[in-house]
């Protein structure tokens, strides 16, 4: 394996909020790896210290082997394209689209142009007039059309309907199978891009809580259900990650369940359900957070 | 896991990247290039306006400098330092969104003012050229040329432009860098410090420069003069560049 982006002991305060909270990973080269996480959990600033756009407080990061701070080197090879990306006044969608391939040395226009039919984008209108989902668009056409070696997307299909986010998927997946690269994907819709997704970054309150395969997580756990009285003599002395009652039927999610584990559990009448990417990751970031402990 | 080996060059040469910063401030001329060029313009024609108007009325009992101390062109250098301060907060965020380092985007925005600098002086220069050629537009008007460039060759009115432009650029883009980096604070920053300077230079005034000061002014020629902003001009530059290299990216 051949790391692209290598992160240890990260960490980026403002004043006295912790927003990136001594974190270490590590990116393989030509996978899509998503960093997810609750609004507010970081993966923003974290994506910002990758691409140099901002200074860790501690720790290193390197991209390509290097420190991407003002390294032309680095950064010719990557395309950032986030929610929050500010264009000039002046310019219409036309503009940045002209602007693009200047900076982008692998840019497809055919391809750029492409796109811009498939999500009905207005290029004569002024981006400042744009709405959210059209200027997410706009980001996401830049995003897919550069082909960077490294892409790394912050939110990219914010304001984007359900229809728009489809295509934004299917597009860079197309593309990519084409075209293979980097691609780290910041979101909270987990469900959506979970079948996208080589390898997961879940970060909570500044820290990395889960950095595991996808298929490895998925593993990891699974829903169980069936009569109470059956569950509760199964899940004894099991690590429960989250339970659900409806009259006498309980659903029950677990942790580590064996090949064997779940032979048993059919014998017993349990049916055994794959969890989603989205129920572990709420089980493991939603729970109320303990008490600071002061030290 | 290994690391990716690392690359040798950069996939597009410095010269092309800074290019590319300025090209960025270009794509939309109508703020930076064409309009003030239209204001200036219309400025023109009202004040030749308002001359008729006078010489009309006044008749044979005119002096003889009666129009030549027009200030229709001053504006320009403010403008374009607000410019410089607006274009600084509207494309660094994005310049950094595209790829390029800090020290591109400086290294671009200052040769797109460098080279409006030079568009501005060499063009006021010409317009001086055609007001003297057209008896001061028929009327011995001096608004291209005014006050103390009535009587220096074109040459030293376009270097007298191009080197003011330089210096409010050059303080437009400090103020943008601060601005950026600092927001607000960055301002009030940059404007403390700009009443500092202007107490220090009085209180030096008032002790022992005054008669040193007015020697400068009253005898160097304009061209030795505005040739002394260009180092000032460098050292504001400079340290905008300072404070852009450590700027974070918000929003």
């Amino acid at each position: 394996m051949t790391a692209i982006i290598e992160a240890d002991g990260l960490q980026r305060t403002f004043g006295d909020v912790r927003a990136v909270d001594g974190i270490g990973f590590a990116v393989e080269e030509g996978s899509i790896c998503g960093l997810l996480g609750r609004n507010g959990a970081g993966k923003s600033t974290l994506m910002n210290l990758v691409m140099g756009q901002d200074f860790p407080t501690a720790g290193t990061v390197r991209v390509m082997g290097e420190d991407p701070v003002e390294n032309a080197r680095v950064l010719t090879r990557t395309c950032f394209i986030k929610e929050s990306q500010s264009y000039p006044d002046a310019y219409r969608a036309k503009h940045v689209l002209a602007t693009a391939p200047h900076f982008f040395p692998h840019y497809d226009r055919a391809l750029a142009e492409r796109l811009v039919a498939d999500f009905d984008l207005p290029v004569n209108r002024m981006v400042k007039k744009m709405s959210r989902g059209q200027r997410s668009a706009l980001g996401a056409i830049v995003g897919i059309a550069s082909r960077a070696e490294l892409t790394l997307l912050d939110e990219p299909y914010a304001g984007l309907d359900a229809v728009a986010r489809h295509v934004f998927y299917d597009r860079l997946l197309e593309d990519y199978a084409r075209h293979p690269r980097t691609i780290l994907l910041s979101t909270h819709l987990i469900d959506e891009v979970a079948d996208l997704l080589d390898h997961v970054l879940v970060v909570h309150r500044g820290r990395l809580e889960i950095d595991a395969a996808t298929e490895e997580l998925r593993s990891a756990a699974a829903t169980l259900v069936g009569r109470s009285a059956d569950i509760a003599a199964f899940v004894a002395g099991r690590e429960v990650l989250g339970r659900e009652w409806i009259a006498g039927i309980a659903s029950v999610t677990v942790a580590g369940l064996s090949e064997e584990d779940r032979a048993r559990a059919a014998q017993s009448g349990l049916e055994v359900t794959p969890v989603s990417l989205q129920q572990l990751i709420v089980r493991r970031t939603g729970a109320p957070a303990p008490e600071e402990v002061a030290s | 896991m290994t690391a990716v080996p690392a690359a040798s060059a950069a996939l597009i040469p410095a010269g092309r990247r800074v290019w590319n910063v300025a090209r960025l401030q270009f794509a939309n001329p109508w703020p930076t290039v064409i309009t003030p060029w239209l204001v200036l313009f219309g400025v023109h024609a009202l004040t030749w306006s308002i001359w008729a108007i006078i010489a009309h009325y006044a008749g044979p009992s005119l002096e003889a400098d009666a129009f030549r101390y027009a200030g229709g062109v001053s504006w320009l250098v403010i403008y374009m330092m607000v410019i410089a301060i607006q274009a600084m907060n509207a494309t660094f965020r994005f310049a950094l969104g595209f790829a390029s380092t800090r020290r591109d985007y400086y290294l671009g925005t200052l040769a797109f003012f460098g080279i409006m600098a030079v568009v501005y002086g060499a063009g006021l220069a010409v317009l001086a050229g055609i007001e003297r050629a057209t008896d001061g537009w028929g009327l011995d008007g001096s608004f291209y040329a005014p006050a103390y460039l009535y009587n220096q060759p074109l040459a030293v009115v376009g270097f007298h432009f191009f080197a003011l432009y330089l210096l409010f650029i050059a303080a437009g883009t400090l103020v943008g860098a601060m601005f950026v980096r600092w927001r607000a604070t960055g301002l009030y920053a940059f404007f403390a410090g700009l009443l500092l300077l202007g107490v220090l230079l009085v209180w030096w005034l008032v002790g022992s420069g005054a008669s040193a000061a007015a020697a400068f002014f009253t005898e160097s020629p304009i061209a030795v003069i505005m040739a002394w902003t260009l180092p000032a001009s460098a050292v504001l530059a400079a340290l905008g560049f300072l404070v852009m290299r450590r700027t974070p990216v918000r929003g």
